[in-house]
């Protein structure tokens, strides 16, 4: 299979897909309730989708396309409270965060669609051990060369996107000490981790001829690149989000990767290179390990630096294309919660110290998924 | 087999006697069967527990009493208690705001059941005041097979929370309506007030012991863990105290530990991970609740008359319960295929129907027998079959966490354990 045309789309619109926790109300671990939330939620226009996952206790919601973070958050409202109400009738909760605290991964069921069955002859254990939440971000760009140089630009920001959106501190009932342990899951499959630094379409083209000619990859789908190209939208989309615990922060992550996008189209402020990939997975790493508390090695200079200084700093530079972008008071709240260090994974920790009992975190995330708090 | 226990009676003098050692005994090959069950043929263990409690009951094993009396009795209320505060905590108040077509549901099929079943008894010639507590037995589903086939085949999803919802909303009723007729059944020509009067007392004098059952928990869980061992012992001791004074006084155990289980949700919504802890001791509660209703359902006298109203009252409620589920499912948010494996899921009948028989022979023996002679074959059947349809509904609803056990074994050793 040849690799499809990248197909136009308006520079700098955002497409977000949102993956979700389905729990019970009694004790709030994971249901096996998407067929119901998904014929329930047929019966209410909404704008976007919700269409299955892997498993049979998420479900995913996504936009249509759209043109500022104040757009996805307005698309993502209703969207979040019909899921609500329609949870509310099934008895059953709907949660953010990249994983669910104490879920057993081997009592999951893989949903039943001819892709995921397929996937799961494949990976075995791997696809329920994928019963993980994250936020992808689709943005659109102005043509396929474009689209990567974006795509490595955006690369060097990926310990940003994880320090912000991290959510999954628990697995398996324990605290991993990671922000986002979620990551870790997603290291296991092939094909995994960054893309190739190719930065003409033809370039990719080429890759992508020689890999399936391999036998090893099929088409875009089977590449679990925290980046990837996705032609047939004409954008690229960014995967290493955690699924926030609100979808206020799950706009303003949009917004702040609208907001980087927009500065790499102005500015055109660095030429990729195959070395910023030197300290990518070191950072990619310090960044999962201790989020807003991480390291972060800049890959032109060679710096170490505190990675949330770094967040704060990028933010100043990008300021002036966040306010073009209507992004602003997005970025406002992200740089509120970096200044205190404050992150999901950080509020969920906070919640279980004084808790001493993941299901209720459950429950209070919850809560503040459908606005409570 | 009694020559065999007055035998053993003569050169045996155990500590804490004769009986003791029959039922721990029976116990143990009741465990075993019920393992056995689960291992060959991947029927829940309540089918071993119940067909062990069979054979003993057929060849007239003395050690359980009819109509259910002292330490039995209290055995038999305290086992179902747990299981009722348990479903009863799984009971959210607010649900029924958000989604009242599953209390249309669960009165929809309890009113059928109970006019279907008594219509179809008066019509087989049964005098009504027979047909009436019959029709209540009828009412009764049973939660604690439910539950246990649930813990058996690791089930979760949409099918089985609301059949274990429905059931033990039909439990809820059943036990009301029962205790209070029970309390009528020896009386002619009744006004209203007098009527009413006994389901008061009985709704009343139960909700006070839930009450100050709920609130002592509520106030322990305030500073104690829910997945301590102690927050479960403490629960065990509460119960077993709230089930010898509840009935005491006028209310019905069972019916107190189920309104204190949907209290204790309403005043703590937090998570119930602790019946969890409750572990082995309540499995052991469980499993000879099951032994005792069917040792004591099996001593029932048959005869062909008997064996057809017995059918026919069996085949009315399967069908009543099927129905009303399917006419309130509606707007509820199921599948009509949901509503189809929910009706099944709710067809056992066991320990609450027979402590609801045990009441009208206690209060009035002979009107009692007759009711006890189509209670408790009806009673045994569905305990068994029962078990049986509900695991099947659960499997083939897609919602057992694991494949049906024979047809997996040899692939996958870890399905084959007993979970």
């Amino acid at each position: 299979m040849s690799l499809e045309a990248f197909n136009h789309s308006e520079p700098l619109t955002l497409g977000v897909e949102l993956e979700l926790q389905l729990v019970n109300t009694n004790d709030y671990d994971l249901a096996p309730y998407a067929d119901d939330m998904l014929r329930l939620m047929a019966k209410t226009p909404l704008p976007g989708s919700v269409v299955p996952e892997m498993t049979n206790s998420m479900i995913e919601i996504s936009t249509d396309i759209c043109h500022s973070a104040s757009e996805v958050l307005g698309q993502l409202t209703p969207i979040r409270d019909a899921l609500v109400k329609s949870a509310d009738k099934l008895n059953i909760a709907v949660v953010g965060g990249g994983t669910h605290p104490f879920q057993q991964w081997h009592e999951r069921r893989i949903y039943d669609k001819p892709r995921f069955q397929e996937l799961s002859q494949l990976y075995g254990y791997l696809s329920k051990q994928f019963t993980i939440f994250g936020q992808h971000v689709h943005i659109g760009c102005p043509d396929a060369d474009a689209a990567l140089l974006m795509l490595h630009r955006m690369s060097r920001y990926i310990p940003h996107f994880i320090a912000l959106s991290a959510s999954s501190p628990y697995v398996q009932g324990q605290d991993t000490a990671f922000d986002s342990a979620r990551l870790n899951s997603v290291f296991a499959f092939p094909l995994s981790g960054r893309a190739p630094c190719v930065l003409t379409w033809t370039e990719f083209e080429q890759y992508f001829n020689k890999m399936t000619r391999t036998g090893v990859v099929k088409s875009m789908k089977d590449f679990y690149w925290d980046i990837r190209p996705k032609p047939e939208f004409g954008t690229i989309e960014i995967r290493v989000f955690d699924t926030p615990l609100t979808i206020e922060r799950a706009a303003a992550l949009a917004g702040f990767v609208q907001s980087l996008g927009a500065w790499f189209l102005a500015d055109q402020p660095f030429i990729p290179e195959e070395d910023d990939y030197l300290v990518y997975t070191y950072n990619r790493f310090q960044a999962c390990r201790f989020g807003m508390d991480a390291v972060y090695v800049d890959p032109a200079t060679g710096d170490h630096m505190p990675l949330r200084e770094h967040i704060l700093h990028t933010m100043d530079k990008i300021a002036g294309h966040a306010a073009l972008q209507g992004a602003s008071s997005a970025m406002h709240m992200l740089r509120t919660e970096v200044e205190a260090g404050q992150n999901d994974a950080r509020w969920l920790r906070e919640r279980q110290r004084e808790e001493q009992l993941l299901a209720e975190v459950s429950r209070q995330a919850a809560q503040r998924f459908r606005g409570g708090r | 087999m009694n020559e065999i226990l007055s035998f053993w009676a003569q050169w045996l003098r155990p500590s804490a006697g004769l009986p003791t050692v029959q039922w721990s005994l029976l116990l143990a090959v009741a465990a075993m069967a019920g393992y056995l069950t689960q291992r060959h043929t991947g029927l829940p263990k309540v089918l071993g527990y119940s067909l062990v409690g069979t054979a003993a009951g057929l060849a007239g094993f003395s050690g359980a009493v009819w109509p259910l009396q002292g330490i039995g009795l209290f055995l038999l209320e305290l086992g179902i208690a747990i299981v009722l505060f348990e479903c009863g905590g799984r009971i959210p108040l607010r649900w029924f705001r958000h989604n009242p077509m599953v209390l249309v549901q669960s009165i929809a099929e309890s009113v059928l059941t109970y006019f279907a079943v008594y219509w179809v008894l008066v019509w087989l010639n049964l005098p009504t005041q027979v047909a009436g507590p019959l029709a209540l037995v009828a009412l009764a589903a049973s939660p604690a097979v439910l539950t246990r086939v649930v813990a058996d085949t690791r089930a979760a999803g949409p099918v089985t929370e609301r059949a274990i919802v429905l059931t033990t909303l039909s439990t809820l009723y059943a036990l009301t309506l029962g205790s209070a007729k029970a309390e009528l059944i020896n009386r002619q020509s009744l006004t209203l007030m007098e009527t009413v009067y006994p389901v008061v007392v009985v709704l009343g004098v139960s909700i006070i012991v839930a009450a100050v059952l709920a609130l002592v928990l509520r106030m322990a869980l305030r500073f104690m863990s829910p997945t301590s061992e102690n927050t479960s012992m403490l629960f065990l001791a509460l119960v077993a105290a709230g089930t010898a004074v509840a009935a005491h006084m006028g209310g019905s155990a069972p019916l107190a530990a189920l309104l204190g289980g949907m209290l204790l949700k309403q005043l703590n919504p937090r998570p119930w991970a602790w019946p969890r802890q409750l572990g082995n001791a309540s499995s052991l509660l469980t499993m000879l609740m099951f032994v005792l209703v069917s040792t004591v359902a099996a001593q029932a006298d048959w005869s062909a008359p008997v064996a057809g109203v017995v059918l026919a009252l069996i085949a009315v409620r399967l069908v009543a319960k099927a129905t009303g589920v399917a006419l309130g499912n509606v707007g509820s948010g199921a599948s009509w295929k949901q509503a189809l494996w929910v009706g099944c899921a709710m067809t056992p009948m066991s320990s609450i129907a027979l402590l609801i028989a045990s009441q009208f022979v206690l209060a009035s023996p002979s009107t009692g027998h007759v009711i006890a002679g189509v209670a408790l074959p009806a009673i045994l059947l569905m305990e068994v079959l029962g078990a049986v349809i509900a695991t099947v509904a659960i499997y083939r609803a897609g919602e057992s966490s694991k494949p049906w056990a024979p047809l997996t074994r040899g692939h996958n050793g870890e399905n084959s354990r007993e979970s």
